[in-house]
């Protein structure tokens, strides 16, 4: 037997056969139709649709064959798409190439006539043929026949190929599709004048119009007039997003940013517009901006609370060393420096106390169950002696919720105001510590009011007394920093509590500290 | 003849400071608030003034000073800033208000009194 004759570029026949999908394929009513009207045309016994894979001829379609494939060696149909235009043989028995075929030997066939088969690019993938069990012509006519059998099996495979791309193409437009409606950016399709053609659901909420509601609306009346500086089938895409104000449809406004890619679609200047709702970015933005205002500020009265101690440490100093003064004098000023000097170390004390407290946040809390009745009398103690020319009277309720708190925070912060209303009231006046548990928000909280009797505030005193370095009134000569109540707040606010201020000017000051109770009371 | 100078300080320790350091130069009146200090520049007629800039309660020297050097009959009044704020910012502030001088705290008496003297003699 000779070996198979094979094609030239038959790697890339191979590679077209398979591409197309359609080996071991299922038999299809649109080449059974061919291979019918073959058999019936010619009066033959077989007719195929037979494609020459590697080592095998695989019939899509068949009629009088049993099996669907047959070995490629010794076949017709190898021959057949080594050459351009039907190939017919007329008598196996006389062909040298065919004689000792089994198909010859085996099956008996004595006449074939094939037509090459071509793929969309031109590839011989296999053939369409006729066989007969005895040896007959093929006049031209037929030739012809079988050569528009051939193109038609042809059209069929070209037009299977088409919708498989028509479908990959669809499933594409359904990942974009989904793309444009999913994402969170606004994206507007433009026409050359800046008409809205169509924009995604993103860009539809964003505006605050119903579906569709975008197009044929004006650029700018939703991008302000900077939109059309965008406008230009020149601009790049790579450019920074421009910042603007966005106009809904309702007419409020909102910051947005703005990317324009100019694009041809069909033969049509388009421009693709990404907007984005940066109301979000804003507002960080502020509040940083205002945060670091607080910051400054805060540095610059810290710098001015610290220079004025140091004016009289600095300039009592030097007249001293410059100046003779009269005993009594000299005293008098050393009383002042030192007393400036204690001033200043208690200022940096609290100012590092203040920072540490805000630096650590609720991690630098120790937190632990603590009995309020401890507190209180820790605190007391604590005063070293502040306040013992007051009456403070301490009413703590029987079965008192602990707290959860850090225990040494706690007593600072009590303590400031504890100390504040021995400070801003006349010695021998009254000083109620009293307690009360209460179910607020579904939540035990445990309150501890400090009352006295003091000079009290105005409201405008009240709503500045968290301020750092405020002092109520004329407190030049009341003791402090000014920082005692904004420590305070600082640490109530980091154990989840709040306080409230009740004060009347010359009916004094109550402060109520609220803090939840301890986890096993709540 | 003697020349007056009007010191307006909240902090009663530094309203000493600079009434130490200026005695020398004249006769000192004191005020410690921005109010008080304004009437007594119109009734004590000084040749200079010594104005702190934060004057408490929310009062700013600053205003005063606006205030001395806006009205014809004080115009001509030398004034002297004291301010614990050292920024640029701060003196150029003052400067904008008509102060003649502008010191910050803390300060050195002498270098105090160096500078209200050089004020009195111009």
């Amino acid at each position: 037997m000779l070996a198979t004759p094979l094609p030239t570029e038959e790697a890339h026949r191979l590679q077209v056969l398979l591409d197309l999908n359609i080996l071991d394929t299922a038999p299809e009513d649109r080449f059974d139709r061919i291979t019918r009207m073959a058999a019936r045309l010619f009066g033959v016994p077989v007719a195929l649709v037979s494609l020459i894979d590697a080592d095998r001829q695989w019939f899509k379609s068949r009629v009088g064959v049993p099996f669907s494939e047959t070995e490629r060696a010794s076949s017709f149909c190898t021959h057949t798409i080594l050459q351009d235009g039907v190939m017919v043989v007329e008598d196996a028995t006389c062909d040298d190439r065919f004689a000792s075929s089994p198909y010859v030997t085996e099956a008996g066939a004595r006449f074939y006539a094939g037509y090459p088969l071509a793929a969309p690019d031109g590839s011989r993938i296999g053939t369409v043929c006729i066989l007969d069990r005895n040896p007959r012509t093929l006049d031209d006519e037929g030739r012809a026949l079988l050569r528009d059998l051939a193109g038609m099996v042809a059209g069929e495979i070209a037009a299977g190929e088409l919708r498989r791309a028509h479908a990959r193409r669809s499933e594409n437009d359904a990942w974009l599709y989904g793309l444009l409606e999913h994402i969170p950016d606004g994206v507007l399709m433009l026409d050359r004048a800046g008409n809205v053609i169509c924009g995604n659901p993103a860009a539809e909420h964003m505006f605050g119009s119903d579906t569709g509601g975008l197009a044929g609306r004006m650029a700018c009346s939703l991008l302000g007039d900077d939109a059309a500086m965008l406008l230009d089938p020149e601009h790049s895409a790579d450019a920074p997003p421009q910042e603007g104000g966005g106009l809904r449809l309702d007419g409020s406004t909102f910051p947005i940013e703005v990317k324009v890619a100019p694009m041809c679609l069909v033969g049509q200047q388009r421009y693709a517009v990404i907007v984005r709702d940066v109301t979000r970015q804003h507002e960080q933005a502020q509040r940083s901006r205002a945060t670091e205002e607080r910051r400054r500020k805060h540095f610059t009265t810290a710098t001015h609370e610290l220079r004025t101690p140091m004016a009289s440490i600095l300039g009592f100093s030097e007249l001293l060393l410059k100046r003779d003064f009269d005993a009594a004098t000299n005293r008098e000023l050393l009383d002042i420096i030192h007393r400036q000097a204690a001033r200043l170390v208690d200022l940096i004390n609290q100012m590092l106390d203040l920072a540490r407290i805000e630096a650590g946040g609720t991690e630098g809390l120790h937190i632990a169950t603590v009995d309020v009745a401890d507190l209180v009398d820790q605190t007391l103690t604590g005063l070293n002696g502040l306040g013992q020319n007051h009456r403070i009277r301490t009413e703590i309720e029987d079965g008192l919720p602990a707290i959860a708190a850090d225990a040494a925070k706690m007593q600072q912060a009590l303590t400031n105001i504890v100390s504040n209303a021995i400070k801003y009231s006349s010695e021998g006046s009254q000083i109620d510590i009293s307690t009360a548990a209460l179910r607020r928000n579904a939540k035990l909280m445990v309150a501890i009011r400090v009352a006295d009797r003091g000079i009290g505030m105005t409201p405008e005193q009240q709503a500045r007394i968290f301020d750092a370095f405020y002092r109520a009134g004329d407190a030049q000569n009341v003791q402090g920093s000014g920082l005692g109540m904004t420590i305070f707040k600082e640490i109530i606010e980091l154990h989840g509590g709040h306080a409230d201020i009740e004060s009347r000017p010359g009916a004094g000051t109550a402060v109520t500290v609220w803090l939840p109770a301890a986890p096993d009371h709540g | 003849m003697d020349k007056t100078i009007l010191i307006v300080e909240d902090q009663d320790d530094l309203r000493l400071l600079v009434r130490l350091s200026l005695k020398s130069l004249g006769r000192v009146v004191l005020a410690s608030s921005a109010a008080q200090g304004l009437a007594m520049v119109r009734a004590e007629k000084p040749d200079l003034v010594t104005l702190d800039v934060w004057l408490g309660k929310g009062d700013s020297g600053l205003d005063v000073c606006r205030a001395i050097k806006s009205d014809p009959e004080t115009q001509h009044v030398k004034v002297l800033l004291l301010s614990a704020c050292g920024q640029q910012s701060d003196v150029e502030a003052g400067m904008a208000a008509g102060a003649d001088h502008y010191i910050v705290k803390p300060f050195s008496p002498q270098s105090l009194g160096e500078a209200a003297a050089a004020l009195l003699a111009a």
